[in-house]
């Protein structure tokens, strides 16, 4: 069985394409999430193993959502989804308690690199 | 991985963002000094710019990038908008459209970007001389350690990878592995620095840990992008997980619009065969028939409210794009127009929002270019200088109106009338119009008022065109005129196409069906109910007069030999205007599959298309519009 996924992004072409590249490799991409509050309901309802987390998300950004999740599970597994220049919004994600991040443009090797990385 | 499969999706979800865009930007100039709007404009830029550079499309995500830059400053510094800067974002939207389609379709950008990205960055550089502090220097809270001072424990250094994205991020991934290993202490550069640009990825610290060179390397190394780490130089190689397993979990997918047409048109033709082998299954005493009749009817049923249900598309999708269109016409034409769109989530057949979309456009442009005054006349007319148009959508009942109100001159009706009488449209002794003349008139082929050409509405009225479209999605349009005061169309429309239910009515030895979309009731007319007003036939509903219409006269049908001792009356209702039609004899209710129809020159404007009953035979679609 492959590790359970929980994609949010609030573009569908990025889940889309994250889930594509999940999917490939064996992965179980188990839900989407648009927001931050959806995220973090679907965590509830899903524990899925893996989070990937767009940074910035209409209704609550995926950091304000990373400390809710941390909250609910302190070992949740959250992959944070940047872009280039987000830096420090990042760095914030990971004090949060988000486990790593990808940039994008995403090259699948990365994505999937990280991804077994937290999965450990 | 090939991109190329993800260039639709792109492209619709690009051009959503590029509506909220222009949306929010429409909302920014109403209220330039709240910036309340700039969070949704970055985040929709911020989308296009990640989805673009993931595709591979440079110059999109070039512009959007800009746009970024410049609306971070704003955000930063609270600056309100200026009216160069809002027209600045406006042209850039603009842009990113081109820019977009352009990649989409593997084409060259077009010229004159490069300027425009010169004039995003000043702007994003020229933030009113108090520029905010450069991101490196945003205060971020050191909270990962303890301290700096010298600490306790091994040295370590780590030097990230060279290519390695986002150094300082990874560098605080590393310092955090780290802390799980022991206490960290005398991180060099300071983490704050970490931040900055000018990061080059490698880092020292001390490590307080009991675990061995060895595993601490290799915790380490595996917060990935690590370059080398020196304590022991030895690298862990990662397993590679075996990639297999094709599992494509979707939950949307995106169909060709003319798949779902033909779907419906095939539902079409079951439900209608349906009909038939209902009616073959009663005239057999045979309980399988009925059985296996009856099932396939529910689900031919059900198999039309699913499609009918995959059809529905919210009004906002189409009306979306106007609060642009008016705002740009209202500046080029120099008259201050408030526009406002309701009922924006009311769902319609998407093929009849598509065939309405035009029109709509058109009537708008009539609207603000004919319709609404010049700010000095209203001022001078004692109107407030913001003229209103308001464009809104409500259901009432089957059917969805759709209504376009301005606050501007209303239709002049002494030039109609003098028009009209010009070309013959109307007696010499008809001294004022009805709001039905009046629509009668300036709705046919070629009627225009207009004084001068402008290149916004272009020759006169064209309201022909709108009312032909109307009539051939089975609708009905009407105005209300008052001058001086302003003028509403109203465009009643099905809500859904192709099947709808329909009143099947004979009149000599023709069937013809009468859509129910607009049927109020039917009621059996005794001889001497009519009587006659005016010259017109009518007959008293409930205390209320319904004009008659026969279609049998109309039709130029012969009359029966035999007089009827009773007729049916089909009561028509168009807004508040109804009229009660006269047919030989109502035959029942049906669904049925409306055939496109175009109309032959010189054709009663009675009929809205044709259908194919299930047993073969064609009949004509009665035009509830052209009737009332």
């Amino acid at each position: 069985m492959g590790h359970r996924v929980l994609v949010c992004d609030d573009a569908i072409f990025m889940r889309t394409m994250i889930s594509d590249i999940l999917s490939g490799a064996g992965y179980d991409v188990v839900g989407e999430a648009e927001t931050g509050v959806q995220a973090i309901e679907r965590y509830k309802d899903l524990r899925p193993d893996l989070v990937t987390m767009d940074i910035v998300m209409p209704d609550m950004g995926g950091i304000e959502a990373v400390r809710e999740i941390i909250k609910v599970d302190a070992d949740a597994k959250i992959l944070m989804c940047s872009a280039m220049g987000q830096q420090a919004l990042v760095v914030e994600a990971i004090q949060a308690g988000a486990k790593d991040f990808v940039v994008k443009p995403f090259q699948p090797s990365r994505v999937l690199e990280a991804v077994q990385r937290v999965l450990g | 991985m090939d991109v190329r499969q993800y260039a639709d999706l792109f492209l619709t979800e690009s051009r959503e963002h590029l509506t909220a865009f222009n949306q929010l930007l429409l909302e920014w100039e109403r209220d330039p000094a709240a910036t309340t709007s700039v969070g949704g404009i970055f985040r929709a830029v911020h989308t296009i710019k990640g989805m673009a550079a993931t595709m591979g499309y440079a110059p999109v995500a070039d512009l959007a990038h800009r746009v970024e830059n410049l609306l971070d400053g704003v955000r930063r510094n609270e600056r309100a908008a200026n009216a160069a800067m809002l027209d600045l974002l406006f042209r850039a939207a603009d842009a990113l459209e081109r820019a977009i389609s352009e990649s989409v379709a593997g084409g060259d950008p077009a010229p004159g970007v490069a300027a425009l990205l010169a004039e995003l960055d000043r702007e994003a550089a020229g933030g009113g001389g108090t520029a905010g502090p450069p991101r490196s220097q945003r205060p971020s809270e050191p909270v990962i350690l303890p301290g700096t001072g010298p600490g306790k424990g091994r040295g370590v250094v780590v030097v990230l990878k060279a290519d390695a994205v986002l150094k300082g991020a990874r560098a605080v991934l590393v310092l955090r592995r780290a802390e799980q290993l022991g206490a960290v202490s005398a991180v060099a550069p300071a983490p704050v620095a970490f931040e900055s640009d000018s990061f080059d990825g490698s880092f020292s610290f001390r490590l307080d840990a009991g675990a061995s060179d060895a595993a601490v390397v290799a915790a380490l190394t595996s917060v990935g992008d690590v370059d080398r780490v020196e304590v022991v130089q030895e690298v862990a190689e990662k397993d590679k997980a075996a990639a297999g397993v094709e599992a494509l979990r979707s939950r949307h997918i995106r169909v060709d619009l003319r798949r779902l047409d033909q779907l419906m048109n095939q539902i079409g033709e079951l439900v209608v065969a349906r009909g038939r082998l209902a009616a073959i299954a009663a005239r057999f005493a045979e309980p399988d028939l009925h059985d296996v009749s009856a099932r396939i009817a529910s689900l031919a049923g059900a198999l039309q409210t699913e499609i009918v249900a995959a059809r529905m598309v919210p009004v906002w999708q189409v009306f979306d794009r106007f609060p642009r269109m008016v705002r740009d016409l209202a500046h080029q034409m120099g008259k201050q127009i408030a526009f406002r769109v309701e009922g924006k989530e009311i769902e319609l057949d998407r093929a009849i929002l598509d065939e309405i979309a035009d029109p709509l456009m058109h009537m708008l442009r009539n609207a603000v270019d004919h319709g609404i005054e010049p700010t000095e006349e209203r001022v001078a007319r004692g109107k407030p200088a913001v003229g209103q148009v308001v464009l809104a959508a409500v259901r009432e009942r089957s059917t969805v109106a759709i209504r376009l109100s301005d606050d501007g001159r209303g239709i002049s009706r002494d030039k109609v009338l003098g028009r009209a009488r010009q070309m013959g449209l109307v007696e010499a002794d008809v001294a004022a119009l009805s709001d039905e003349d009046l629509f009668r008139i300036i709705s046919r082929a070629g009627f225009s008022t207009a004084e001068k050409v402008t290149d916004v509405s272009g020759r006169g009225v064209g309201i022909d065109v709108v009312t032909n479209a109307m009539r051939s999605l089975g609708g009905s349009m009407d105005v209300r005129s008052e001058d001086g005061k302003g003028t509403t169309f109203t465009l009643r429309l099905p809500a859904t196409l192709a099947i709808v239910r329909a009143l099947m009515v004979r009149v000599g030895d023709e069937l013809y069906a009468m859509p129910l979309t607009h049927v109020a009731e039917t009621f059996r007319a005794k001889p001497g109910d009519a009587q006659r007003i005016q010259g017109k036939e009518a007959v008293l509903l409930r205390g209320q007069l319904v004009p008659l219409v026969r279609l049998r006269t109309l039709l130029g049908a012969a009359a029966p030999s035999v007089p009827y001792r009773s007729e049916p009356v089909i009561v028509l209702e168009l807004g508040d205007r109804r009229t009660g039609v006269v047919v030989d004899a109502l035959v029942g209710q049906q669904e049925i599959v409306v055939k496109s129809f175009d109309s032959p020159r010189g054709a009663l404007p009675v009929f809205s298309g044709a259908t194919i009953l299930g047993d073969g035979v064609p009949a004509l679609i009665l035009d509830a519009g052209g009737l009332v």
